[in-house]
């Protein structure tokens, strides 16, 4: 009769529960009422949290009793966090976009045209090259935000040691990695990841070729031609001397925080907020960062080698319940006065839209490495079809783990293109 | 129901009714009774409207969450959905395009042919290692019994995205013990083993982690299931001669005929669709060579951005499943029409 | 559930490994139990390894050759618990999976009464409905419930990840409840009725109780399903005070990359709950049924 008694006394409990379960479910419910607030979602590393807060409180300050939700977002899944969130009721009123990505986002109609409020903006200040991945057919989909590109970053002390100096050509240096690896077995002397195809890109525009080119009406790839076989050999080469996993890419595990700072790598190709998440990992661990910067070699001394620009903007979502104040929120940001205190923030590691918010990098700092590599940047084929290209599994990465596997370049190249000729045409 | 077998019955009733799965020392000296009648043995219960009334809560929450979204995904299958359509939230009508589509690409096939094998190896190996498992727990003495299952059971509870993630650090290409112990055990090669190089090999890993927790829920039921075949029965095998394989396939076997068509019915559907375990492993990677179709729905659905189309794989993968399935509808069909 | 035979007299009467364990010990004895414990080492040893790593510092942690033996720290734990929103994730998880399983209990307790013990049109259609739900891929389906949700502006909603869950586990639950209804006899069930019980009592008296370790089975699966959703409330649910655990296990990985430690402390706090129930209720759940329904 015991064991009944506890099975009824049990049950009780749960129709109890049952009851007091569905209050409480109902009281989460009721979330967006209250004042009015916008949303803004900005990517991780991009926005310095005492910048974007002095941002707000200067917004606030104007629209009293407006406030403002900033959302930090993950690179990893963003396509598809926002293809959804456009097509929602309450998308984020603002949101970062990566540069090669706006165009796919603007024909979607998933973003407000803001065409109109140019001047508002302040978009006469704009650097031409940065705006360039803001516009469709000429109307205006974004405001540019900011642009960044990668240089190497090496450890002073390694380089030292082997007897290293900056390169600047790549015979160069590969011959100062030779001697890293002959001075220290322990470190690889740079670590470069299968997969990091921002700088395969950089050496396919070297030999003079491209990720995409358009033929006719159409586009196709272009890793099966010789330059990407020529680019993709040099990078092979360069990541002979990695120990990195050939199939993952530069933020998985990521370069900056999970490996740098273990120790044992000599130099890395990164960008300013890496480098910087790096110097701060470092200090966490006891230890002492002491890195110094070089633009990626060229061919030649004359010429350093071509880099991907990268860059983000920021647009106003289409569906938007508070389009204006989103708008104000855009032109606040982006605007002189708070560009150049981003570009203040970031101590130039990354460019600011308009060359009047610029900051004057130290001597020896990643800003002044990487003023000088951008002067050769270039970004990708500026077509709404792109995007598809780099959501996952991405038929680049894909290609270039085949190739440093072994399998023939023009082979896996052609098979790589098939794929990019397939979602860039959508 | 995302998930591999973990969390289920400890024992379903009839296959094993009264013993305990996990904790064999729990005392059920159950002082025998006269051969209960089953069921519907009494006289036909009352009908009218009580029937109805109790189903009626099942029968809509069925409906409206579940044959609701089916409907809906049907739909979305006959429609042109991709980006910007989605966005739009214009679905213009696209007749069988999607399906066209998919029965014509080889990739499609591929991965139908991949699920196949993956399903029939992961279902074998788990039905014959839990067999064995249960075979072996019921052989043993309390303490070892008790040890055994205790394993058994820390195995079976440990939530899928939790497990991905510890296999995901056992087979580190780095750090991952996977590769100590094949480097200690002797093997080269090891110092820097990528476990997941080729579609083959995540696979095998995959298997090796939805085997392992899968086993469990076999080789407990079948513990439980072989206690309420009485000893004598054993004796009486014995004394005819018969031998241990013999005594397997004529005694419990047939008594166990039951439980096995249950399990494995149930692992045919838990593996065919383990969606966690291959996506959260690699992501159907590399190079999409270890996607089954509900991974390779997701793929094309969520990061491709072909909505339409994902729902024509989706479609599809019920179809096969019902297909395969029906076997199974059938049987318990039969079963129904007897009572 | 009812491909089965008829249940065997509940009468074990001594079960045949017992015959065996006093024997001295043979070869095969040893081999037997050595096998065994093999195998336990085998299936317990992620779960071990999980639970150790999450104690294990910083610094031993990514070593070519592991350390075994380390002083516990609790650092990983910490990291993992101070993730923003945590104890909002916590909160949702318990709310919806708790809401979920209790739901589904309630409601498959009367369709699974109903489908065992009663006659009515449709019974056998429901049978097969209740059999063909248990094979939905709802990873496949998020798309158009996402679609539907989204129009009916009922996206960030616990409520509706509730329901959804609760509809996800309600195939099983019916249909093993039925399995447990169906194996109490149905003479208990007239006695009780012939000694003055109202239907409605009999149920109440005799079958349910009965029921007790069918009841926590089919809660143990239900709530280990819920627990681990993430497919759904990853596309429903972008606002963060409206995500649970599985979502916080999986953005580790991307947040803290390749620290270890804190990813399997954080899957140690996520398991966790599921091992103890898991060993509580198998402890509960079984057993009961015969000795209950024999000894009254």
């Amino acid at each position: 009769m015991k064991r009944k008694l506890i099975a009824a006394v049990g049950v009780a409990g749960m129709m109890v529960g049952v009851a007091a379960c569905g209050n409480g479910d109902d009281d989460k419910a009721k979330a967006d009422a209250g004042p009015k607030e916008i949303t803004v979602w900005v990517m991780d590393g991009s926005a310095p949290k005492a910048w974007i807060d002095e941002v707000n409180k200067e917004f606030s300050a104007k629209h009293p009793g407006v406030t403002v939700k900033v959302e930090e977002q993950k690179w990893t899944g963003i396509q598809e966090k926002v293809t959804t969130a456009l097509s929602e009721n309450n998308p984020p009123d603002v949101l970062e976009l990566g540069n090669t990505q706006t165009a796919g986002y603007a024909v979607t109609g998933g973003l407000a045209d803001l065409t109109k409020d140019r001047a508002a903006l302040g978009a006469d200040a704009w650097q031409k090259s940065m705006l360039a991945s803001a516009e469709v057919d000429g109307k205006l989909y974004s405001a540019p935000w900011y642009a960044a590109n990668r240089v190497v970053v090496y450890d002073k002390k390694a380089f030292a040691k082997a007897g290293v100096t900056p390169p600047t050509t790549r015979d160069e240096w590969i011959a100062g990695l030779e001697k890293l690896k002959a001075a220290d077995p322990a470190t690889q002397p740079i670590y470069l990841p299968g997969q990091s195809w921002y700088v395969l890109a950089g050496l396919i525009w070297d030999e003079g070729g491209d990720l995409a080119v358009k033929d006719g009406s159409k586009w196709k790839g272009g890793l099966g031609t010789p330059q990407a076989g020529a680019a993709m050999e040099f990078y092979k080469k360069l990541q002979s001397y990695s120990t990195a996993p050939k199939d993952k890419d530069e933020a998985n595990p990521q370069q900056s925080t999970d490996i740098v700072p273990k120790g044992g790598v000599a130099s890395w190709i990164g960008l300013g907020w890496e480098a910087g998440g790096a110097e701060k990992a470092l200090k966490e661990a006891g230890k002492e960062a002491d890195f110094g910067y070089f633009p990626i070699p060229g061919k030649t001394a004359d010429k350093t080698s071509t880099v991907f620009l990268g860059g983000s903007n920021l647009a106003v979502a289409e569906r938007s319940k508070n389009k204006e104040l989103a708008k104000e929120w855009l032109a606040l940001a982006a605007g002189k006065d708070q560009m150049t205190k981003y570009a203040a923030e970031t101590k130039g590691a990354l460019l600011p839209n308009q060359a009047a918010a610029n900051f004057t990098p130290a001597a020896g700092s990643f800003a002044e490495a990487m003023g000088k590599a951008g002067v050769n940047g270039k970004i990708t084929p500026v077509t709404a079809g792109w995007a598809n290209v780099e959501t996952e599994p991405n038929p680049i990465k894909e290609f270039m783990t085949k190739v440093l596997k072994g399998e023939d370049a023009a082979k896996a190249g052609a098979e790589a293109d098939a794929e990019i000729a397939k979602r860039i045409n959508k | 129901m995302t998930v591999h077998s973990q969390g289920a019955v400890t024992s379903a009733p009839q296959d094993a009714p009264p013993k305990s799965a996990g904790l064999p020392e729990t005392p059920a000296p159950a002082t025998g009774t006269g051969p209960t009648p089953p069921r519907g043995g009494g006289k036909p219960l009352p009908t009218g409207w009580l029937p109805y009334l109790l189903v009626a809560p099942a029968v809509l929450a069925l409906a409206t969450l579940l044959l609701y979204p089916l409907i809906k995904n049907v739909i979305l299958s006959l429609q042109d959905i991709n980006k910007v359509e989605f966005i739009q939230r214009k679905y213009p009508f696209a007749g069988l395009a999607n399906y066209t589509e998919l029965l014509g690409d080889s990739t499609f096939w591929t991965v139908v042919v991949r699920s196949f094998a993956f399903t029939l190896a992961n279902v074998a190996l788990i039905m014959a290692l839990g067999s064995l498992i249960g075979i072996l727990l019921n052989k043993l003495g309390k303490k070892m019994r008790l040890v055994l299952s205790m394993a058994l059971v820390m195995a079976w509870a440990m939530p899928i995205v939790a497990s991905v993630q510890v296999f995901h650090w056992l087979f580190d290409e780095q750090f991952g013990v996977m590769n100590w112990v094949m480097r200690t055990a002797g093997f080269s090669g090891y110092e820097q083993h990528n476990w997941m190089e080729t579609g083959l090999s995540t696979m095998v890993i995959i298997t090796i982690l939805v085997v392992w927790g899968s086993i469990p829920f076999v080789a407990l039921n079948m513990y439980a299931g072989l206690t309420t075949v009485g000893a004598e029965l054993y004796e009486a095998a014995r004394m005819d001669g018969a031998n241990g394989w013999q005594t397997f396939w004529k005694i419990v076997f047939p008594n166990l005929k039951p439980f096995f068509l249950i399990t494995t019915f149930l692992e045919v559907i838990w593996v065919f669709k383990a969606f966690t375990q291959v996506y959260a492993m690699n992501k159907g990677g590399p190079d999409r060579a270890s996607e089954i179709l509900p991974v390779f729905a997701y793929v094309e659905g969520q990061s491709q951005a072909h909505y339409g189309l994902a729902a024509a794989i989706s479609v599809l993968t019920i179809v096969i499943l019902v297909v395969v399935m029906s076997f199974y509808f059938r049987l318990i069909l039969k079963q129904e029409e007897e009572q | 559930m009812s491909t089965t035979t008829a249940p065997e007299p509940a009468a074990p009467q001594r079960p045949a490994q017992q015959l065996r364990t006093r024997r001295p010990l043979r070869p095969g004895a040893v081999a037997k139990n050595l096998g065994a414990l093999l195998l336990a080492l085998v299936f317990v040893f992620p779960v071990y390894w999980m639970f150790s790593s999450a104690l294990k510092p910083a610094d031993q942690m990514l070593t070519k050759d592991p350390v075994f033996v380390f002083t516990p720290t609790m650092d990983n734990f910490g990291k993992a618990t101070g993730v923003e929103n945590f104890w909002t994730y916590v909160t949702n998880s318990v709310l919806v999976t708790v809401g979920a399983v209790l739901l589904a209990l309630l409601v498959a307790l009367a369709a699974s009464f109903a489908i065992a013990r009663m006659r009515f049109r449709g019974r056998k259609g429901l049978v097969l409905t209740v059999m063909m739900a248990q094979m939905a891929p709802w990873e496949v389906m998020v798309i158009a419930m996402y679609m539907i949700a989204r129009d009916a502006e009922m996206l960030n909603s616990l409520p509706l990840l509730t329901a959804i869950y609760f509809v996800m586990i309600l195939p099983f639950t019916i249909w093993t409840l039925r399995g447990f209804i169906a194996a109490v006899p149905v003479t208990l069930e007239e006695a009780a009725q012939i000694d003055g019980c109202t239907r409605g009592q009999a149920f109440r008296k005799v079958i349910f109780p009965l029921l007790a370790p069918g009841l926590m089975s089919t809660s143990l699966f239900g709530f280990i399903t819920a627990w681990n959703e993430f497919a759904m409330v990853l596309i429903l649910n972008k606002d963060k005070t409206a995500q649970t655990l599985p979502l916080w296990l999986t953005e580790f990985m991307s947040a803290f990359g390749n620290d270890w430690g804190a990813t399997m402390a954080a899957s140690s706090l996520f398991a966790l709950p599921v091992l103890l129930i898991f060993i509580f209720l198998q402890r509960k759940a079984v057993g009961g049924m015969t000795s209950g329904a024999v000894k009254g």
